[in-house]
């Protein structure tokens, strides 16, 4: 090869390289949305501190696109019932809405979100980084996707994991006593098990000890959410039912509530009520964690973003005595191992008449550059939808670093709600019902079985 | 002066008058209530695709609905609640009312701080006395009940047959105040001289109370009576705050079930049922009331 061909080819390569990175390097958000600059959106999503967060920086938005964002936060029952009422009913006053997994199936079959597949092709629109193979799975899929169509971004991907105070689990006389009794180490529970015998074990009395100290009063070896309504019923579903290899359906979407492992599910849960304090029937996803903050109970399985509102300095004394791990598998199936997470998209509603703009929005939300803003703003305090954040300095170098561990552990263990329109008149059916067995009015056999009838008279297809 | 006027037969042309003056208010009453009704009961005879009218149902809504055992079960959560409220409110503030009227000491400091349960907001109500009676940590709860023996290891809010006692609990320590502020006012304005001509008689305390002071009081009672019916058939906030109508279905009473048929289950045939059938029964009921309380007690 002449040095004028070698020069000719660099050259050319130089060229088609430059070609190629072009278009991605001239796209930006400020160019994307030039035709919709001035345009204004509404978009209604839950208030959590997460929320309030992403509020802080939609203004940098509104400054590079020129679009006007009406970022509207209610509490998690105004989202729905207002954001719901306003896409079923064809009102359409907000151009997009947060919906939570259990919402899609009525708003699929209501026919009121528009697919983003239109606009996640068109290339003047979407950002060519946006790198949506990054997006946490099976989260993002399980929710956003159906029969082919994409119907959101993941926007939220809250998920529970296991919470323990790591100040007695690591007591020396508390291991050796456990290991005594139990035959093997005491630790942060992976299995549901496990998890039984630290509840039996941290069970005390007001006047016994606890890591060499007198209690002043009653100790529980576990809390969980025990409400009726909440996500009682959820969590036992996903983190307990489901380990057991059970299902509330089965794949043509027929109720199966009461085969044999979903009552070996329940009933392992219902047996982890004898070492929870006696109030736990009212103890709301809220509660727990502040049960857990006030040191009454030994370990819990809590939404990961409340446990960030409470590990902190002056919100709690036993702040920084925590330990956190993946929500726990079944020891004898772990296989079928699942957990509860709630991934949570904005979709644009069918009335909106400003898709495109909406669709920025949204995009710019779960775009790298945003995610990582978020992360930083927050100060590590968070819940990543994208595999790249968990490698993020404030999350890495984060004294919430074992709480992502066990997020990731989590997540990659949790799927959406089956998409079935009666899915709220089920789980309210069903945590009135579990709720009788856990305070021992029904055996778990009989409960399931009353909840098999009552299911199969709301649906005998429940999944659509 | 016109409706003189009007008797005198000599002003028929300002006989518009009164209409106009009532105008405003009765524009306002068809607006903001007859119309959302009729439009309810408009809704309650289609099939409701969630929000959107669907075609027409006849009954089929209202046969579901009276149907559904649940209803018939929220309707009995209501019907305990208010038989056992409204009475204890209502004796107790009666009681208080006469205590007070007796010119106790410290009234004008009394009769201020019983204002305050009744204007407190529902969300305060519900967190107050579920940081008095939660289980395990609360302060009624754990510190004196389980502390000396009683209730001990269990939740008052989670048991089936302790729930829904505290929920009417809290009602009475909320509106029993006000029952007897109002029964206070009224005695306090009662005329005098019927009491005087009864001493004069030598009436005794008890024929006084009986002869003098409830018939007339009559009107003002049956008036709060109907107040407080109409309110605690109404009772929703307190319940969905403390128990979400559980454990089980323990408390959930019609207005938490109308509540989750709308915005859990978007049942909204079903819901607007529900409304029309609970607008029919308070008509009834009113009716009802008003007859006998016109009738027996001389009211109104």
């Amino acid at each position: 090869m002449t040095t004028r061909e070698m020069t000719g080819r660099v050259m050319l390569g130089l060229l088609m390289s430059l070609t190629a990175t072009a278009p991605a390097a001239a796209w930006s958000y400020k160019e994307a949305a030039k035709p919709y600059a001035g345009q204004s959106i509404t978009v209604l999503d839950e208030i959590t501190p997460l929320q309030e967060t992403m509020k802080t920086l939609v203004p940098d938005f509104v400054k590079e696109t020129g679009i006007k964002v009406d970022y509207q936060l209610l509490n998690h029952f105004e989202v729905i019932s207002k954001g719901q009422a306003d896409m079923l009913s064809g009102r359409g006053a907000y151009d997009a809405v947060m919906v939570h997994s259990p919402q899609m199936g009525i708003v699929l079959q209501a026919d009121v979100i528009r697919p983003i597949d239109d606009l996640l092709a068109n290339k003047t629109l979407t950002n060519p980084e946006l790198d949506l193979k990054d997006v946490i799975q099976p989260a993002w899929d399980s929710v956003a996707k159906f029969r082919g169509k994409t119907y959101g971004l993941l926007d939220w991907n809250y998920n529970v994991v296991y919470w323990a105070r790591n100040d007695v689990l690591s007591h020396p006389d508390e291991k050796a006593a456990f290991k005594k009794r139990y035959n093997y180490d005491l630790a942060p529970a992976k299995t549901l098990q496990q998890m039984r015998d630290i509840a039996e074990f941290f069970t005390r009395k007001k006047g016994e000890k606890l890591g060499g100290e007198t209690l002043e009063s009653d100790f529980y070896g576990v809390v969980l959410e025990g409400i009726k309504g909440g996500t009682t019923f959820w969590t036992l579903w996903n983190a307990f039912i489901k380990n057991f290899g059970g299902d509330i359906f089965d794949r043509d979407g027929k109720p199966t509530i009461d085969r044999p492992e979903n009552v070996a599910g329940v009933k392992l849960w219902a047996e982890l009520w004898k070492f929870a304090p006696p109030g736990q029937a009212e103890y709301s996803l809220i509660d727990v964690p502040t049960v857990m903050g006030n040191g009454i109970a030994a370990q819990t399985l809590a939404w990961s973003d409340f446990v960030l509102g409470i590990d902190q300095p002056g919100k709690s004394k036993y702040a920084g005595k925590f330990v956190y791990a993946g929500s726990p598998a079944n020891a004898k199936s772990p296989r079928t191992r699942s957990a509860e997470t709630e991934p949570s998209i904005i979709v644009i509603s069918k009335q909106s008449k400003r898709a495109e703009p909406t669709y920025l929005f949204l995009q710019w939300m779960v775009d790298k550059t945003t995610q990582k803003r978020f992360f930083e703003t927050s100060k590590g305090a968070g819940v990543p939808i994208r595999e790249s954040t968990w490698k993020q300095p404030e999350l890495q170098q984060s004294r919430f670093a074992g709480l992502y561990e066990a997020m990731r552990d989590t997540l990659a263990h949790g799927r959406a709600k089956p998409k079935a329109p009666k899915i709220f008149e089920i789980m309210d059916v069903m945590s009135g019902i579990v709720q009788e067995i856990a305070l021992g009015k029904k055996t778990a056999e009989q409960g399931l079985k009353e909840g098999q009838e009552k299911v199969m008279a709301i649906c005998s297809k429940c999944t659509l | 002066m016109y409706l003189v006027s009007r008797r005198d037969g000599a002003g028929d042309e300002a006989g518009w008058f009164p209409y106009v003056l009532m105008a405003p208010a009765l524009i306002t009453l068809v607006v903001v209530a007859l119309v959302p009704f009729l439009y309810t009961a408009y809704l309650s005879l289609h099939e409701m695709q969630y929000a959107r009218v669907g075609n027409w149902a006849g009954f089929a809504n209202y046969a579901r609905l009276l149907t559904n055992a649940r209803f018939w079960h929220s309707v009995g959560i209501s019907a305990a609640f208010i038989a056992v409220a409204v009475p204890l409110e209502f004796g107790l503030g009666l009681l208080g009312a006469l205590v007070l009227n007796q010119g106790v000491r410290c009234r004008s400091i009394i009769v201020p701080v019983l204002f305050v349960p009744s204007m407190m907001a529902p969300i305060v109500v519900a967190i107050l006395w579920k940081i008095m009676l939660a289980g395990s940590w609360g302060l009624l709860s754990y510190n004196l009940l389980e502390r000396f023996g009683i209730l001990t290891g269990l939740s008052i809010f989670a048991s089936p047959a302790l729930a829904l006692l505290a929920l009417i609990l809290i009602d009475v320590w909320q509106w029993t105040p006000f029952v007897m502020l109002a029964l206070f006012a009224g005695l306090q304005s009662l005329p005098l001289m019927p009491y005087r001509a009864a001493a004069v008689d030598g009436a005794t305390p008890l024929q006084t109370f009986r002869r003098l002071t409830l018939p007339l009081l009559a009107p003002l009672m049956a008036v709060i009576v109907l107040l407080r019916l109409i309110d605690a058939f109404k009772i929703f906030d307190t319940i969905f705050l403390l128990t979400a109508g559980g454990p089980g279905q323990a408390t959930e009473s019609l207005s938490l079930f109308t509540y989750k048929t709308v915005f859990d289950f978007w049942d909204l045939g079903t819901a607007t049922a529900t409304a029309v059938v609970i607008w029919v029964m308070f008509f009834l009921f009113s009716n009802a009331f008003y007859q006998v309380v016109k009738r027996k007690l001389r009211a109104f």
